[in-house]
This record gives structure tokens, C-alpha cells and sequence, in this order.
């Protein structure tokens, strides 16, 4: 794996371009940086600065290279990479709330924005008024959005929220597309049917992620638990409760495995077992423990003793990779249906890199 | 009189079972309070850890609930014991258990 600590602030969000070789995050202020991959370093290359808030989502559509941002400025921008400059395009939200999360649809025709103001956005490009317009999806969310990801159908949208509950809604645009044929989570799609909710976490739902076919959802709450919908089970409700800290953010690398990462600053692994219905807990994925290089003093141990009451050699650094909570996690390579390489960022102002291997065909998952 | 260990085991098997967590009133809720912390008490050190290694996640989940609400309301003796339950189950759930005291809704 790789590390490459780029601020002493946190990363509040960060997206990739399609081939991998540049990153736009946001430094926890109002702008995004794009750093390009310079060979072994990162060198920044653009500074977008629009909002008058902190910028709380990005996302990088690989196809049409456009970037949108949303931000508690209660705004989202659209941009376009016009020359060697990123023009930004305002789109009214029509919240009155810190914007929260953003996600392109997989066909990049729309965008979905979660936010305070309890409602999901949809925004889509009207032709004939040269401008970006939104709908909204409000009934029945009774707290902020947190999180959102799209079905591959690029229709159906899961949202995370504050309320505790995971759902999936339809952000069926007919001026953009046809009417989506029936998928395992129903087949009546109208603008903003609830096609699905959770009830099983008593937490806020930091993170949502649909599985590569879209048939299965995955959420992990603030309650230290990862829920698991199977839309092939009659959306029969899966969960898992931890033993470690909240997770903060989750995806899945295959249809069956998961990785998820949060409060504990380190990515761990789970896997779905498809006919049990049971999700268990895979192993933590990060560098091993560096054993301790030598014994300590006798004067050592005791100035231990005194400071920690402990006199064992443990330091009181993390022996974590990321030295602060990991707030999000991206596939890099082989998509959600068979990813070799994932990234993550966090609190610590770092970024990583990290490779998934399988040893043979379906088996165990480890990091490489 | 204290129990010996087979049935201070079962004692504290049969409170985790019966535990009223959907129970409405808060008199249900308070017995079952008072009997599983004279449960938690009546054991002795050494036979803790046995008692938590016999219970499944939920029943972790339960116990730190139950040792929780014992921290709030304490007895002459009963934090120190108390300390000891926590120190086991804190083993067996970590953090999370802990996490799921603060955050569950329906509380023991």
C-alpha cells in the first residue's frame, strides 16, 4: 500500500478522474485542489474556489471529466474543464440547509445531493433553458442525508440518513431517460417512490453503498453496526454488530465482500454469505504490527510506570496507517464487482492506496 | 445466602433471557434492574469471565446495558464488581458493545 499525507488538516472529501491520475479533494476549507500524480509524487495543480462554504462533497464523473461539488453554502457547482481552466456552472438547490453529500449518476445525465434540509436533490441539464434544474425528493426523510449512491439501472438512489434509516428511493427523470424496466427492488419507479427502508440501526447512517448488480445495499450506522438489504432475498435485512468504533464509510469489492472504515483509522473486511444471510467479520486490513526494537530501561519502565501507570513497551502512537478517523473510501481499480485497489482518506490530512488480492478463485480476500 | 457457581451461572443466564427490553413500564424495567444487578453481584471474580464467554452477541450487548445502568445507580459495593464485569465483556464486545449503551433506543 501506499501513504501520502497531503495536508495537516483533514481531507473533507475527495474524488478521482478516470484514469487514476488526479485527486480533487477539499483541505477542510471553502476550495477543491486537484493534485496530479507526478511520478512517485503530487503535485497541486488546480484550486477551485466558488463556494462560500466548506465543500462537503465532490464528484468526478470519469466519462464527461465534469466535476460537481456541493458545499454548506447551501450550493452545488458543476465544472468543466475548459482549456486548463475549471469553469464553474451555480446549481440551485433549493435548500435551506448545508448541502452534505453529491454523487453523479452512472449515465452522468443527473446528480443527487443530499442534504440538512431533510431532502434529496436531483438535478438534471434542461436543454432549451441552457440550465440545470432540480427535483425533490423530501417525503418520508425526517433528518439530514449523509450519504448516497446510485444503482448501475441510474435510476434507483440509496440514501443515508441522520433519521437512522437507510432508503432507496426513484430518481426517475423522464426528460432524460426511458422509462427502467423492473429490477428486484420493484418495478414501479415514478420520480420519488420509496422503494425500500430500513429499519434495523439506531444510528446515523454515515455511508450507503449499492453492490456492482445493484441487487444488494450495504450501510454502516453510527451505532457500530454494518446492515446488509438483499433485494434477491425479498430485502431481507442482514447486520452485523462490531467491536470496533462507528464506521464512517463502506463499499463493496465484490458482490459478497465489503470494506469499511471509520473511528478506528483502520479499513477492515466483511463478507456476505449469501444462503446463511449472514455477514461476518473478515479481518482488519493495514500495515502489521512493527515489534518492538528493544527492551526497555530499567529507568524507562519506571518513567512509564509514573506517567501511564502501565510498564508495558506499547507506545501511545496509533500503529494504524491513517492516524485519525478515515472518513471516506473509493474504488480505484476493477469496480465494485472485482476491486484490486481502493483508496482512503481522512481526518489525518492523509490519503492511501490500498491493494486487495485474492489468493484463488473465490477465496479468502487479503491485503496485498 | 450467595449462590454457588451453577446457579449464580443460571441465574444470570435465566435475567439476560427474560430481560424486558420492549417493556413499556418503567416498574417492569426497574425490577429487572434490581434482580440482574444482585445477579452481577453475587458473583465471584474468578468465575466472570466463564459467565460472558457463555453469551452470544446480543447477550454481550445486553450485559454492557445492564452494567451501565448499574454504574448509574450504585450500591455500596457494587462499582467495584461492576468493574470487573466491564473489564470482561469490554474483552469479548470492545468498543462497539460500549457504542450501542450510548446509542440504542430501547434501553434496559
Amino acid at each position: 500500500m501506499a501513504y501520502h499525507s497531503f495536508l495537516l488538516e483533514p481531507i473533507s472529501c475527495h474524488a478521482w478522474n478516470k484514469d487514476r491520475t488526479q485527486i480533487a479533494l477539499c483541505p477542510n476549507n471553502h476550495e477543491v485542489h486537484i493534485y496530479r500524480k507526478d511520478g512517485a509524487k503530487w503535485s497541486k495543480v488546480h484550486e477551485l474556489k466558488e463556494h462560500n462554504g466548506q465543500v462537503t462533497g465532490i464528484d468526478w464523473a470519469p466519462e464527461s471529466n465534469r466535476l460537481v461539488t456541493c458545499g454548506t453554502d447551501r450550493n452545488a457547482y458543476v465544472w468543466t474543464l475548459k482549456g486548463n481552466v475549471w469553469k464553474p456552472t451555480l446549481v440551485i438547490l433549493r435548500i435551506n440547509r448545508a448541502a452534505r453529500c453529491v454523487k453523479w449518476s452512472p449515465k452522468e445525465n443527473k446528480f443527487a445531493v443530499g442534504s440538512g434540509s431533510r431532502l434529496i436533490s436531483i438535478c438534471y441539464f434542461e436543454q432549451e433553458n441552457d440550465w440545470w434544474v432540480c427535483k425533490h425528493i423530501k417525503k418520508p426523510i425526517r433528518s439530514t442525508v449523509l450519504s448516497l449512491d446510485w444503482h448501475p439501472n441510474n435510476v434507483l438512489l440509496a440514501a443515508g440518513s441522520c433519521d437512522f434509516k437507510c432508503r432507496i428511493f426513484s430518481a426517475y427523470i423522464k426528460e432524460v431517460e426511458e422509462r427502467p424496466s423492473p429490477t428486484p427492488w420493484g418495478s414501479k419507479m415514478p420520480f420519488g417512490e420509496l422503494m425500500f427502508e430500513s429499519s434495523s440501526s439506531c444510528g446515523w447512517v454515515h455511508s450507503i453503498c449499492f453492490s456492482a448488480s445493484g441487487a444488494r445495499v450495504a450501510w454502516v450506522s453510527h451505532d457500530s453496526t454494518l446492515c446488509l438489504a438483499d433485494a434477491n432475498k425479498k430485502m431481507a435485512v442482514t447486520s452485523i454488530c462490531t467491536e470496533t468504533l462507528p464506521l464512517l464509510a463502506v463499499t463493496f469489492i465484490t458482490e459478497n465482500s465489503l470494506v469499511a472504515a471509520g473511528h478506528d483509522c483502520y479499513p477492515m473486511l466483511f463478507t456476505y454469505e449469501e444462503s446463511q444471510g449472514t455477514l461476518t467479520f473478515g479481518g482488519k486490513l493495514d500495515v502489521p504490527k512493527q515489534s518492538s526494537q528493544r527492551g526497555l530501561t530499567a529507568r524507562e519502565r519506571f518513567q512509564n510506570l509514573d506517567k501511564k501507570a502501565s510498564s508495558d513497551t506499547a507506545n501511545a502512537a496509533l500503529d494504524t496507517l491513517h492516524k485519525n478517523s478515515i472518513r471516506h473510501i473509493s474504488v480505484l481499480a476493477g469496480g465494485k464487482a472485482n476491486c484490486s485497489q481502493f483508496c482512503t482518506t481522512g481526518m489525518d490530512g492523509g490519503m492511501s492506496i490500498w491493494d486487495v488480492k485474492v489468493r484463488r478463485p473465490h477465496g479468502p480476500l487479503r491485503l496485498g | 445466602p450467595v449462590p454457588r457457581t451453577g446457579d449464580a451461572l443460571r441465574a444470570f443466564q435465566a435475567a439476560i433471557r427474560s430481560s424486558p427490553l420492549h417493556a413499556k413500564s418503567p416498574a417492569v424495567k426497574e425490577q429487572a434492574q434490581g434482580t440482574m444487578l444482585k445477579v452481577l453481584t453475587s458473583f465471584k471474580s474468578s468465575e466472570i469471565e466463564q459467565a460472558v464467554n457463555s453469551l452470544d452477541r446480543n447477550g454481550v450487548d445486553l450485559l454492557m446495558k445492564y452494567i451501565y445502568k448499574g454504574f448509574e445507580k450504585p450500591t455500596e459495593n457494587s462499582s467495584a464488581i461492576l468493574l470487573q464485569w466491564h473489564e470482561k465483556a469490554l474483552a469479548v464486545g470492545g468498543l462497539g458493545s460500549i457504542v450501542r449503551v450510548l446509542t440504542a433506543r430501547k434501553t434496559v
